[in-house]
């Protein structure tokens, strides 16, 4: 007799399986996936930007427009120099729209645990893979780095900002290598939080099909809503996190600090004893 | 005992239910507070409800340790 209760635990796929190989390459379901989302996002957006009109019409292309507009504002506020601000806008613009279009793409129904190759789902969300996301956020730290490294001027200008004051103080020197270390786990804490958040929705709502039943539909759909705000709001916390991390570091690159900056602590008297 | 007790009772199952429910523990009162504070900010002061966006940014963060309690339940055996 099939029990009331779950007999046996839903398939719940966390890592990406190869479905099939490509010229010696295994292709897996999660990058296929994110190709298709790609061409999708490409083609959709060469539409939109053939279709924009100065008086808005309405529709799906406003929603781009708000969209674009919402974090073009987000960016340019967030430097205190607002035509340097204007630069970055593209790339956050395009890593914005990416990532909600991969969340949202991976809700639609088929995608995860739907159509099976095997024992794999043959469709799995882009952003639902740590490869994925590691990728993202390592990309947008290089982005972050590379500029705030051209802001300053060289390198030795960009890693000077780590240190309050001399580096040879054993205090400073330590803080600033914290510093560089809390700059380096940012990668991993941006891309495990969108990964996290997007493989466990993935599993919520595999789990609440699965104890549906026949009533799968309606158990999984309030976890789908769930779902498309968590995606939504996930690709605007990457854009705002990265935005502020670049602005940080550029809006620093300015002002230089020198000694007689450095408020007077320890690190004064210890200069002048050693 | 220990052995009868390891053998009979399905341990990682223990395991798991512990680290969900006490890795939820510190995003929960985490949120918690943050949205009451939001509130109590635009209770005090309507205008600072403009303010959610920034809000949901430390509920992310916050979110980020249950989720990660969330994911360390699949190493367990």
């Amino acid at each position: 007799m099939r029990s009331l209760f779950a007999d046996s635990s839903p398939a719940v796929h966390i890592a990406p399986g190869g479905v099939f190989h490509l010229g010696g390459l295994t292709i897996t379901n999660s990058i296929f996936y994110g190709w298709i989302c790609s061409v999708v996002l490409i083609i959709t957006f060469i539409w939109v930007a053939r279709k924009i009109t100065v008086k808005p019409k309405g529709g799906f292309i406003q929603f781009v427009e708000v969209g674009a507009d919402f974090i073009t504002n987000l960016v340019v506020n967030a430097f205190d120099d607002k035509k340097k601000g204007r630069k970055y806008v593209p790339y956050f613009v395009t890593l914005f729209f990416f990532i909600l279009f991969n969340n949202w793409l991976g809700l639609v129904p088929g995608v995860g645990e739907g159509v099976h190759v095997g024992s794999l789902p043959l469709l799995r969300p882009f952003t639902g893979d740590l490869n994925a996301t590691l990728a993202i956020g390592l990309i947008t730290m290089l982005v972050v780095y590379g500029s705030s490294i051209r802001e300053s001027g060289s390198i030795r200008n960009y890693l000077r900002h780590f240190f309050v004051g001399n580096p040879l103080n054993p205090l400073y020197l330590i803080i600033g290598l914290l510093e560089m270390l809390t700059d380096l786990t940012r990668v991993f804490s941006l891309s495990l939080r969108l990964f996290l958040n997007i493989a466990i929705g993935e599993i919520v709502i595999a789990v609440f099909s699965y104890l549906g039943h026949v009533l799968a539909p309606a158990t999984a759909l309030p976890f789908t809503l769930l779902e498309l705000f968590v995606g939504a709001l996930q690709a605007y916390i990457f854009c705002v996190l990265s935005v502020n991390y670049l602005a940080i570091a550029v809006n620093h690159a300015h002002h230089d600090l020198t000694e007689e900056d450095v408020p007077e602590t320890i690190g004064m008297e210890m200069e002048t004893n050693g | 005992m220990v052995s009868l007790i390891a053998s009979t009772v399905d341990t990682a199952i223990i395991g798991k239910g512990l680290m969900i429910g006490g890795g939820f523990i510190g995003p929960g009162i985490g949120i918690g507070l943050i949205g009451g504070n939001y509130l109590a900010a635009v209770g005090r002061n309507p205008e600072a409800a403009k303010f959610l966006g920034q809000a949901l940014v430390f509920v992310a963060i916050a979110e980020l340790f249950g989720l990660l309690a969330f994911a360390s339940i699949f190493i367990v055996k």
